[in-house]
């Protein structure tokens, strides 16, 4: 990731090859029963749309155009509302991702502790750039703007899902071997300093044990 | 009636009322961009900010808190607000940049960054000179850019359909576009992608942007992203003329602009009015500006030996009057013209009631299934409904026929059409018959009977009226000169000719692009003097005035009271 270049928007591809087999591009009724349990909770069946394109992407892994087009097909709205959709949301993939995606955080606080780090070190340990998918289909990898941890900087998120808060070069390292043997990290709990007194520093009833951190690293790259 | 106070002066209104557009109404400027009239408000360019307070009131006594001069104290809002989607209340206290620095400061903060990211493209951008941001910038933008970075890349020259292009770097995503295609057109063929500084409106994969209305997005679109792939780099603004008109593809009649370079037409775009089409113009009635500038005829030409030979306006008159005199009743067959305008096909019917002949009839061009219950009708002729009113019926291609087989005819009189090309008669039935022409184009079929062909002067050379499809009479008023003097178009070009065009007695007079034609009105009294008629009026406007009077049909439809955005005119059942 070169912070120096200027911005890029793409333009995605206008007539895309399908990626997903016509025989698969087809909801269960089951998924469909879900789609309008989703409609009825919102005045406008656009209101859905977020909540849809999740279901599809849980499905499909992935939201290429076909994909798009279904949802808004099922729900009966505009395909171009659904692509905008699609697109303004960075945790919707449109391309085909690894099995494990690794958002590192590479906004402000994150940065100024050593996020830009982290993803360097990412970088080199599996030999592509952010942005990119390994050869194996295992990781992809890419630089995000603020998850809303600053807390806990640097961090990172897997594939949409849990958090991993405090990183360093050798936490990275040990998960991307528990990632590789095919084990997904677990929700971390992470205490703020203000809380610590209230419940062990837990607050969360649903889970036993806590981690609490101590003063996060400071970036290299900063000096 | 409820009072709000605009830059301290207080106006009293009436109704439901967006800030902006009351302001906009009494024609006081505020700065925006993604508000239109027509559709909903996003209030997402935020150029139109202004200050709003209203007088504060006492919570326990609900009186008015007055100063020590006795003023009532304005509680302003803390934040500045949107003009666009501000409804007015009554006591409302308005300040605009023109009354608060605050404002003022607002919008030129504003600018800043809607420009941030602005290519610097103006020199080559077809918007320039016509472009709401360049205007917006320069009247009330900053002095300059403070912005020392690299300006994000965006997608350039991308072809949203066939008729549109995008270019990426110059959208401020005021969302006009997509709101026309999902709230007007309802086509739904655009959305924006992307976020943050990476957005731009785009068709989703596998789609194009196709409607049928497509250009009407680079009517409203503020700034030079979206452009004509068909007039782009064409011309600059300021190189041409605009002239409101109407289009004359079908029986709507949209109000429109013929933008006019060097004489040619170069350009169609939309003209609003509120009783015809709103803003909006069909794309097929933008495309194929052309048909104006090429193949048109030079000057007027007689049938000599076989051969048709250029010859003089008066040579033409009098071989024409030649043709007519003598011939009455069952011998000459008229045919009218949807394409011409109401006073040409009057002079016509004139002409036929002085020779005793049945009424003109007009050759009907119908495209069956094109009607989408908007702007697009099935008729493609801008006068039908005119003609109607006039008693100028279709014409039956059968009793046309049988009457050329039976050998009465002697003359077919022909206005401004092609009864061949359109299959209403054949070639061979004009075999034994003198044929007078008046045409527009050298295309025309029908010229190879001709014995007389008059080149006419086309809906953007003329002056004259026409009734839509719903009887909206509106008149046309010359966008480009013809060769010649006629004092008529000269005085109205005089007023709508904006790039000053040369009358040719000036010596920078250019005559290239212009065409020898004659409008019908010019024409057909010159005819009809040869055959003993008088028509002469002095012109077309005292022509019309005879027909409003005469024909309760056009009551009212004189061209002062047509105006810029015509008359309505009554209901005519009486005419079948």
């Amino acid at each position: 990731m070169d912070l120096h270049e200027p911005e890029v928007a793409k333009l995605p591809p206008r007539n895309p090859e399908p990626q997903v087999d016509p025989d698969a591009l087809v909801f269960s009724a089951e998924e469909k029963e879900r789609i309008a349990g989703y409609q009825k909770r919102y005045p406008t069946a656009e209101g859905a749309i977020m909540r849809a394109l999740w279901l599809a992407q849980e499905k499909f892994g992935f939201l290429p155009p076909e994909v798009i087009r279904l949802v808004a097909d099922e729900l009966g709205v505009p395909y171009a509302s659904a692509y905008g959709v699609a697109t303004f949301y960075t945790q919707y993939y449109k391309e085909k991702v690894g099995r494990f995606v690794l958002d590192v955080c590479t906004c402000f606080s994150c940065q100024l502790c050593g996020g830009v780090d982290m993803l360097h070190h990412l970088e080199s340990k599996l030999g592509v750039k952010a942005g990119e998918t390994t050869a194996d289909g295992m990781f992809t990898i890419q630089g995000v703007e603020c998850l809303g941890a600053c807390g806990s900087a640097p961090m990172m998120q897997v594939t949409n899902g849990p958090y991993i808060y405090n990183l360093t070069e050798d936490k990275l390292d040990e998960l991307i071997e528990a990632m590789r043997a095919g084990s997904m990290p677990g929700f971390t709990s992470v205490t703020l300093p203000q809380d610590e007194d209230e419940m062990g520093g837990n607050r969360r009833t649903d889970i036993d044990e806590v981690a609490v951190y101590q003063t996060p690293p400071v970036a290299r790259e900063i000096d | 009636m409820p009072k709000v106070t605009i830059d301290n002066e207080v106006l009293e209104f009436d109704g439901q009322h967006k800030l902006l557009q009351l302001c906009l109404d009494r024609g006081q400027e505020l700065p925006h961009f993604c508000y239109h009239p027509a559709m909903s408000v996003p209030a997402n360019c935020r150029q139109c900010l202004v200050k709003v307070g209203m007088p504060k009131v006492d919570r326990a006594t609900r009186e008015p808190v007055l100063d020590e001069d006795g003023n009532p104290v304005i509680q302003y809002f803390p934040k500045l607000q949107t003009s666009c989607s501000l409804d007015v209340t009554d006591g409302m206290v308005v300040h605009t940049h023109r009354t608060d620095e605050l404002v003022s400061r607002a919008q030129r903060d504003n600018l800043e960054l809607l420009l941030i990211n602005h290519p610097l493209d103006c020199p080559i951008c077809d918007q320039a000179g016509h472009c709401p941001l360049q205007n917006q910038a320069y009247k009330y933008g900053p002095e300059g850019s403070r912005f020392e970075f690299r300006k994000v890349k965006k997608p350039k020259a991308v072809p949203l359909g066939p008729r549109v292009m995008l270019d990426g770097e110059r959208c401020i995503n005021c969302t006009r576009c997509v709101r026309f295609t999902d709230e007007i057109s309802k086509s739904h063929q655009l959305t924006i992608i992307g976020r943050g500084v990476r957005n731009y409106p785009m068709t989703p994969p596998g789609m194009e942007f196709d409607d049928p209305y497509s250009m009407n997005v680079i009517d409203i679109c503020p700034v030079g992203a979206l452009t004509s792939i068909d007039f782009r780099f064409k011309a600059r603004a300021w190189e041409v003329s605009k002239t409101p008109s109407i289009t004359a593809t079908n029986a709507k009649g949209s109000n429109c602009f013929y933008w006019v370079k060097d004489n040619r037409i170069v350009n169609v775009t939309a003209r609003e009015n509120a009783d015809v089409n709103g803003f909006w113009l069909p794309d097929e009635d933008r495309l194929n500006t052309d048909r104006f500038n090429d193949n048109r005829p030079d000057g007027p030409k007689v049938r000599m030996g076989g051969q048709l030979v250029d010859a003089s306006w008066d040579e033409a008159y009098d071989a024409a009057g030649a043709l007519l005199r003598g011939v009455t009743g069952k011998d000459v067959l008229f045919i009218g013209s949807a394409h011409a305008s109401v006073e040409d096909n009057y002079l016509l019917t004139r002409l036929a009631a002085h020779l005793n002949a049945d009424a003109p009839v007009y050759v009907p061009h119908v495209v069956a299934g094109a009607d989408d219950d908007w702007l697009v009708t099935d008729d493609k002729t801008p006068n039908a409904a005119g003609c109607e009113r006039l008693g100028i019926h279709p014409a039956d291609p059968a009793v046309l026929k049988s009457r050329l087989a039976s050998g009465d005819v002697k003359v077919v009189y022909v206005m401004d059409d092609d009864p061949v090309g359109a299959g209403v008669l054949a070639a061979n039935d004009l075999d034994d018959v003198a044929v007078i022409l008046h045409h527009s184009h050298t295309t025309n079929t029908t010229l190879a009977s001709a014995d007389v062909a008059l080149p006419s002067a086309m809906i953007v050379e003329t002056i004259g009226t026409f009734v839509n499809t719903d009887g909206h009479a509106q008149r046309v008023r010359p966008a480009k000169a013809i060769k010649g003097v006629n004092r008529s178009l000269m005085m109205e070009m005089g007023k709508s000719r904006l790039d000053e065009h040369a009358t040719p007695f000036d010596r920078w007079s250019v005559e290239d692009n212009k065409v020898s034609c004659q409008p019908g009105w010019e024409a057909l009294p010159a005819i009809a003097g040869r055959v003993s008629l008088d028509l002469k009026f002095k012109g077309p406007k005292q022509v019309m005035a005879q027909v409003a009077a005469d024909h309760s049909a056009f009551e009212g439809a004189t061209y002062e009271a047509m105006g810029l955005s015509g008359v309505r005119l009554v209901e005519s059942g009486a005419v079948v």
